[in-house]
């Protein structure tokens, strides 16, 4: 489903494919024609379509056990026929042998060697534990129930600017990600990019994570956080190195010309809770909306972010996603919510 | 001696055949004329006495010395108690006087009651007596301050009682209607005092003033004071009314100098908020320039006021017009220190726009 489609069809984004690119697992093709189920394992949202080493490592794993498993399956169905059409018993002795080395040496081999490949494989899927993180372009991460507070952290760790339900980084660049959380515990992951990471209150953890290949991904809470759950996602947009600095030198000046659209947005009192830069509109409560236009999404992956789909927003953000602090604000004259979200979508 | 079993079913089944066959004859009177019998008032008595004494014993009984309660509470004692009770002004009408069971002189039954008794029947009324319950069961403060003014009431006499309740104000130049009671009896600037309860209404925003006057009118704002008093005005005053006192100029007076550490938390509060409770900043929305008249001026009002209806949002029960669930959302997480701080700030500033 591409993103015109689902603008038009209205319809929370619940899957991960669903919001991004069309790539299969192109090396494993050939596996994707002898297990059709695979073909869902492409795209945006998947461990198993790696653009960084920790997901790589994953796929890796993943695919040597599944080899693997396809293989002690098959030999196991043939004792089984083996074992159901031959005639004469084995003697004590042979029958003897093959518990011996087909029931207890074997399956120790395999599992020693798998543990060793696992163990041997940890370094590159969790080199969060590097300490040395200085000098690393640092993004802080706050799960909030139920959206992603973004800060961008500058030379001396204060934040250079905050957004919402967005992580960009520059490709082939190591970035710490430190993990908080306010209320309960969430789980940050960017399955294309590694494993995930728990948010718990009161500590900060770490994660470092590197994009190899350019590109739009889907990040997710992965810890139940309460009934929107599901409706907390996030856009990962892994960019060139220079139009990373790009962004970054425009996202520091970024505006949206629609005075009235702000001046509305200011008389309902919603800079109470929402931050716009450049605008007097500094509420930290809620998701910043610095240059909301070019978001994925509305409402931290649940609608396609278009005009109508912000308005249905403002009016009742509790039937888009049940139990958001935001209040409801369908008492709102018609023209007012639809300017606000036109003002939205036109900031850049 | 065991009881044969035909007796029995005799006396389960037709015992109570008996009895209806009675009631449906018609033989049983009901007529309030001829009154009870003296064993049948003495037992009706005995049992609501009992029943009200076990009700109040867990309700636990706030500080009620304070002066402010009484006006609101003698205000709506006047239009919807005194009709029954009498009041130290006006004697009762023989045709309430001739009701069954007569509606006591509270000059003599209130000594008998404890304090949490009288809220008991405040609240939820007594049945079979014509007593109501209190309109709304949301406000306890209310019945608080009815409880306060009528442990008052033995002692007053008509002078006293008119003044409390505001009705010496008749026929005075601005009265908005020749009603022995009005809003002014209230909430007229004269009959405030920094302590009060009851809010200023003169000079506020008149989309605010209608909106409190419709929630009022529709239930949606529970208060058992304002819901009688705002429940029989015809639809159609209500604009007038919220344009009358929103044209008034806001009173010039004597602004109240809190406690400057209470009022300098407050600034802090109402300026920045506190994001890490998810408080949002009270100027953001209130007495901003070019912000929505719907949100109303809290500065200038009286302190207490200003902290009753915090504590309100902040439980949930406070209701109001179409806009008042951001308010809910933004006290939701408002901690115990913070009602008296914000309300000292309110109450020592200035009311401006919108």
């Amino acid at each position: 489903m591409n993103d015109d489609r689902l603008a038009a069809s209205g319809r929370p984004i619940r899957s991960g494919p669903s919001l991004g690119r069309h790539g299969v697992c192109r090396r494993h093709h050939l596996l994707l024609f002898v297990f059709p189920p695979l073909a869902s394992c492409s795209g945006a949202q998947s461990a198993l379509d790696p653009a960084g080493p920790e997901a790589a490592g994953v796929a890796t794993l993943f695919y040597t056990m599944l080899i693997g498993g396809i293989v002690i399956w098959c030999g196991v169905v043939g004792l089984l026929f083996y074992a159901a059409r031959k005639r004469r018993a084995h003697s004590t002795k042979s029958a003897g042998q093959l518990v011996l080395w087909g029931g207890a040496v074997f399956p120790t081999v395999v599992l020693a060697a798998l543990l060793t490949y696992a163990v041997w494989l940890m370094p590159v899927m969790r080199p969060w534990f590097q300490d040395d993180a200085s000098g690393m372009r640092r993004i802080e991460v706050t799960g909030e129930q139920f959206w992603w507070r973004v800060r961008y952290l500058g030379e001396d760790s204060g934040p250079v600017f905050e957004t919402a339900n967005e992580v960009r980084i520059p490709v082939g660049e190591r970035v710490v990600f430190l993990l908080k959380s306010p209320d309960v515990i969430h789980s940050f992951w960017i399955p294309v990019l590694g494993g995930k990471m728990d948010m718990i209150p009161g500590r900060e953890n770490r994660l470092t994570l590197v994009a190899e290949k350019p590109g739009t991904y889907r990040g997710v809470c992965a810890e139940f956080c309460g009934p929107s759950h599901a409706l907390m996602a996030f856009t990962v947009h892994a960019m060139e190195p220079r139009a990373y600095e790009a962004w970054l030198s425009a996202r520091k000046n970024s505006s949206g010309a629609d005075a009235e659209g702000l001046a509305l947005f200011l008389r309902h009192g919603c800079a109470a809770c929402h931050a716009i830069s450049g605008t007097e509109a500094r509420g930290t409560i809620g998701p910043d909306l610095t240059a909301f236009g070019e978001r994925g999404s509305v409402g931290a992956g649940s609608l396609a972010n278009t005009a109508e789909h912000i308005a249905r927003f403002i009016r009742y953000p509790d039937g888009v996603k049940p139990e958001v602090r935001m209040p409801h604000f369908s008492m709102l004259p018609d023209a007012d919510v639809e300017r606000i979200a036109a003002y939205l979508k036109g900031l850049r | 001696m065991t009881i044969p079993r035909k007796y029995l079913i005799a006396l389960v089944v037709v015992l109570p055949l008996l009895g209806m066959v009675f009631a449906w004859s018609g033989l049983m009177s009901v007529r309030a004329s001829t009154g009870h019998w003296g064993v049948t008032d003495w037992f009706l008595h005995w049992v609501m006495k009992n029943s009200v004494r076990t009700a109040a014993l867990f309700v636990e009984v706030p500080p009620l010395d304070d002066p402010a309660l009484l006006p609101p509470a003698a205000g709506h004692f006047e239009t919807g108690c005194a009709i029954c009770h009498g009041s130290p002004a006006q004697g009762r009408s023989d045709a309430v006087l001739a009701m069954l069971p007569r509606p006591p002189d509270l000059k003599m039954v209130v000594p008998t009651w404890t304090d949490a008794q009288l809220f008991e029947i405040v609240k939820h009324g007594v049945r079979f007596t014509g007593m109501p319950g209190w309109p709304t069961g949301l406000r306890d403060d209310e019945i608080w301050a009815m409880v306060a003014f009528l442990r008052k009431l033995p002692e007053m006499d008509a002078n006293a009682y008119l003044q409390v309740s505001g009705l010496h104000g008749i026929g005075h130049a601005g009265e908005v209607s020749p009603l022995p009671i009005t809003c002014e009896s209230c909430h007229a600037e004269k009959r405030l005092t920094e302590g009060s309860i009851v809010p200023r209404l003169a000079g506020q925003s008149e989309a605010y003033l209608l909106n409190s006057l419709k929630a009022y009118a529709e239930e949606k704002r529970p208060s058992g004071i304002m819901q009688v008093a705002a429940g029989t005005l015809p639809e159609e005053s209500l604009p007038e009314l919220a344009s009358y006192y929103a044209k008034q100029a806001p009173p010039a007076r004597q602004i109240g100098q809190g406690d400057p550490q209470l009022v300098e938390r407050g600034r802090e509060l109402a300026e920045r908020g506190r994001p890490a409770d998810k408080v949002p900043a009270c100027l953001s929305c209130h007495e901003k320039a070019g912000g929505n008249p719907a949100y109303p001026r809290i500065s200038g009002q009286t302190a207490p006021y200003l902290e009753r209806q915090l504590r309100l949002f902040h439980t949930g029960a406070r209701g109001g017009g179409p806009f008042s669930h951001l308010m809910t959302e933004a006290a939701r997480s408002l901690k115990e220190e913070d009602f008296a701080a914000l309300a000292a700030f309110f109450a020592s500033r200035e009311s401006r726009g919108p």
